[in-house]
């Protein structure tokens, strides 16, 4: 480690005696392990370690970054070169000069301590585990009388490990181990066709998430319900219902429509002709968008998290932010340089995939908090409604205003008790409307995994979105086919 | 080491572990990015990258490994640990020798002129778009501008070795009149001759000026014309869910399809890598087969699934030099044209839509092809064959299999397509289809 450190210091040195009002440099290792089980066959397993360093840079007024995995003197003496010419040609299409925020960073070293190590764990008892997974997920198809032609089931381990230093003083250091396991269940009866469940589980954790997942208990428990949906589910009159949306539900709506909304670069733009914008502006902090029991929150700091860091990739303190506060919106996300831009403090949002890829502002784990209702509660008073447990289908326009969500396992709720599964309830609204229909929020709290994507190039990055039970009133659901 | 160095060292490595196939594909890329919004800069990087990628089977058993420190002694370690994996691995059902070389390359395809990355002439570029884009009447600009210059060094134990340069310039530019009224457009080229900025940036601001004021649109079925943005993802959805590979999976709305008529027979869409001086034209697969021109869907019929060797020896057919070692993909997609126009198809439509973008595609199921997917971007309502106003805030929600079926006119000029929402270059003409299921939010 002590070559890198010397590097990243020389890139400061250099890119500072180069004309650079701001450096930032940066190693970072992503050491994979994948294994693939396709209908309980082994595909393959799949080792990349991912290293190289990375610069950014303020030059002119302009930004500019640039990455190598050449670790040697001379590649990154001409990379640091290039990338300052660079920005200094940039700088001609510049009118305002970009500027970071001079907020607090820190020197600090974080880490998680894996309770089992990967390396403990053979690639040979990966699959076995999968395939274990896969026998429970058939069996449990087949004592309901359903088959399931499509199975795929992918196991990923990973350590990131990150130096990063800055020009006005962060040093930060951390090493993150992260597990996830994705599955995609195709099951088919010859009289109602297919239906499909995407599940995808994720932690900052030791191979100790493995075995608190219990993935063929898991996956029985998915199949049988995947199963029981495609033979039961009966469609529906469309209208406006009541309606309960399960925590996985709750969790994409966080995400899509009151995170990526909230992003500060794009109120600002920067994403605009790929990602997209918002039809939130820099004046939206204290308009209402939602009713009063509303509080999403995006909180990097939750031990074990998908999207776990307690530093960014500037170097700020990661804290809990409140994105909608009382149905209101309260604080955007920020990196230093949109933190700048709006007369604010950086909250730490700046978040790099890899060592080639720049640092931006990313959500971690986003989620509405917890209430005060019991799952019961939330049903008992709804006489004709919906239950919505999880998704299939979703989409956002990219001003985050007008959302569409297709339930997979949902059904009626009839005089305060659940009653039969109905087929591929849609919800399609906009997302005003959405916040401002819950009058209440249940007291449990889930989280599922997710890979964000933005950037271009494109980042995928791991989050985790979640949250309670909520209860909408009187939206619109359509039914369809 | 040289790229070759590199490769013989990795192969020799793994044939004396035990492996009983190997490839080894060292990849050297220079890139420089350049995105801009508000009409600045705002940010450019650079890249210069070398990794290599590391394949070994044995018979069943494959292993693969990216690896980024490529010193002898990482890679020896790499190498072992693949082997060593394998080895103790269960086994896959098909054990499919990697290809028999030594192969002939087309020539056309190899080492094409290597592109000068000098900043000061890619922002020109980026000045030029937007300069074109303002004129027209666009009031922010937005975009990318990617050159890339990548050499792809090959060698396996089937006696492949191979060496290619391949440069391409990428210009994806958006342009606002307002938050609700916008353009989009690309260029996308192989030299830099074909690279055209400034008709990019005036397209997109002829395109938002010709969108201002837009009004909400109104659900229902309706006859579309999809411009080629829009037709060039649907496309890309055919040419990766005719992967043999998700078709063995259980996830593609092709499984057990071939030779069934799925699209109206206007619709013929290949894959043609080796289409010479296009976009996405390469020379060798990764098992390093020469490649060549796959129909998928001929006259609306599906012909093919792309190929590797082993799932070509899983389907009892021969590989169409489409590998991914473990997910054949396209490379470079082609939709044959017809003799129609855009003006002819909006002077056809009495009650319809016109499309010329769209984002965010989602499946319900990927068996069923149940999908949606948001236009943005200019789209305007056509009434009585002519266009009427600029709508906005619709959705298709429909099936992928439905529009196929239901395609009526192609137009005879194709653009290049590739951009953050498609992946694989695609050459399309604008699509006119019948009965596209529009919805939209309801509060």
């Amino acid at each position: 480690m002590i070559d890198f450190e010397d590097y990243l210091k020389m890139i400061i040195d250099l890119a500072s005696e180069k004309g650079a009002s701001y450096a930032e440099a940066r190693f970072q290792e992503d050491a994979f392990e994948s294994t693939l089980l396709k209908n309980g066959i082994p595909e393959v397993t799949s080792f990349d370690t991912k290293r190289g360093i990375s610069i950014r840079v303020i030059v002119d007024g302009a930004l500019g970054f640039g990455a190598t995995n050449r670790m040697n003197k001379n590649d990154i003496r001409n990379l640091v070169a290039k990338v300052v010419s660079s920005a200094k040609e940039a700088s001609r299409m510049r009118e305002s000069k970009i500027r970071f925020e001079e907020g607090a960073t820190g020197k600090e070293r974080f880490e998680i301590k894996p309770r089992i190590k990967f390396e403990s764990v053979s690639t040979e008892s990966r699959i076995e585990l999968l395939r274990e997974a896969d026998t429970a997920a058939i069996e449990a198809a087949r004592s309901i009388g359903i088959n399931l032609p499509g199975r795929y089931i992918s196991l990923d381990t990973a350590i990131t490990t990150k130096i990063i230093i800055t020009s006005d003083g962060a040093d930060v250091r951390s090493s993150i181990p992260r597990v996830s396991i994705d599955s995609i269940l195709t099951a088919f009866d010859p009289q109602k066709g297919y239906a499909q469940r995407t599940i995808s589980l994720g932690e900052s954790s030791g191979w100790e998430a493995v075995e608190r997942w219990d993935l063929p208990v898991r996956l029985r428990n998915e199949s049988t319900s995947l199963g029981q949906t495609l033979l039961n589910a009966e469609s529906f009159e469309s209208g406006r219902y009541d309606v309960v949306l399960g925590p996985e539900v709750v969790g994409i709506v966080s995400h899509e429509s009151a995170g990526h909304p909230a992003e500060a670069d794009r109120i600002l733009g920067r994403e605009s002709a790929q990602a997209g914008e918002t039809y939130l502006t820099k004046e939206s902090v204290g308009i209402k968008v939602g009713s009063e029991v509303i509080n999403v929150v995006d909180d990097p700091t939750i031990p074990h998290s998908f999207g776990y860091y307690l530093y960014d990739d500037e170097g700020v303190r990661a804290r809990r932010r409140y994105l909608i506060k009382n149905g209101r919106i309260h604080e955007f996300l920020h990196n230093r340089e949109t933190a700048h831009e709006f007369g604010t403090e950086s909250n730490a949002s700046s978040r790099s995939v890899s060592y080639d890829r720049e640092p931006i502002v990313r959500m971690s784990n986003t989620f509405v908090e917890p209430g005060e209702y019991s799952f019961e509660e939330l049903i008992e008073g709804i006489s004709n409604g919906i239950y919505i447990k999880n998704f299939m289908e979703w989409n956002i326009d990219d001003r985050r205003y007008n959302q569409k969500y297709v339930g997979l396992e949902a059904y009626k709720i009839e005089n305060g008790t659940l009653a039969k599964r109905i087929r591929n309830p849609v919800i399609e609204i906009t997302t005003p409307s959405l916040w401002s229909a819950v009058d209440a929020v249940g007291k449990d709290l889930e989280f599922s995994a997710a890979t964000c994507g933005k950037g271009d190039p494109m980042q995928g990055i791991p989050v985790w979105t979640g949250g309670p039970h909520l209860r909408l009133r009187g939206i619109f659901v359509g039914g369809s086919a | 080491m040289r790229d070759e160095d590199i490769c013989q060292f990795v192969l020799d490595l793994c044939r004396n572990e035990g492996a009983t196939d190997a490839s080894v594909m060292v990849m050297e890329n220079e890139e420089k990015m350049i995105r801009f919004s508000n009409n600045q800069i705002t940010v450019i990087k650079d890249l210069d990258e070398t990794s290599a990628s590391i394949f070994v089977q044995i018979k069943e058993r494959k292993v693969g490994i990216n690896v980024y420190d490529l010193s002898r002694r990482k890679l020896k370690a790499a190498v072992k640990r693949a082997v060593e994996t394998a080895a103790k691995s269960q086994p896959g059902d098909i054990y499919a020798p990697l290809p028999k070389g030594p192969f002939k390359y087309d020539d056309r395809l190899m080492n094409q002129r290597e592109i000068l990355l000098d900043s000061e002439e890619l922002v020109g570029s980026v000045q030029e778009a937007v300069d074109a884009a303002l004129k027209e009447g666009g009031k922010r600009i937005a975009g990318s501008l990617i050159g890339r210059n990548v050499q792809v060094t090959i060698m396996t134990s089937g006696d492949v070795f191979a060496r290619t340069k391949k440069s391409t310039l990428e210009l994806s530019v958006r342009a606002f009149v307002n938050e609700h009224a916008s353009g989009h457009s690309l260029s996308i080229a192989s030299k830099p001759e074909d690279f055209d900025p400034k008709s990019a940036g005036a397209e997109a601001g002829t395109l938002a000026k010709l969108s201002s004021n837009p009004v909400q649109g109104t659900p229902g079925k309706f006859t579309a014309i999809l411009g080629p943005m829009v037709f060039a993802d649907l496309a890309n959805q055919i040419g990766r869910f005719a992967s043999a590979f998700y078709v063995d999976a259980g996830i593609s709305f092709l499984g057990d399809k071939i030779g069934e008529k799925i699209a109206s027979e206007v619709v013929s869409i290949s894959d043609d890598p080796s289409a010479a001086g296009t976009y996405g034209a390469f020379p060798f697969d990764a098992e390093g087969l020469p490649t060549k021109r796959t129909p998928i869907l001929e006259k609306g019929v599906l012909k093919n699934y792309l190929h590797n060797s082993t799932t070509a020896k899983k389907f009892n057919t021969e590989s169409t030099a489409n590998a991914g070692l473990i997910v054949p993909h396209p490379f470079n997609l082609i939709v044959e044209p017809c003799n129609s126009s855009v003006e002819k198809m909006i002077n056809s439509i009495d009650d319809g839509l016109y499309l010329t973008n769209n984002w965010y595609l989602r499946y319900q199921n990927y068996k069923t092809g149940d999908f949606s997917t948001i236009p943005r971007d200019a789209m305007f309502l056509i009434r009585k064959g002519e266009i009427e106003r600029a709508v906005r805030e619709l959705r298709i929600s429909d099936n992928i299999l439905r529009i196929l079926k239901n395609v009526k006119e192609l137009s005879r000029e194709r653009k290049w397509v590739k951009w953050w929402e498609v992946d694989v270059p695609t050459l399309t003409p604008a699509v006119l289809v019948e009965q596209v299921n529009f919805t939209k939010s309801t509060n």
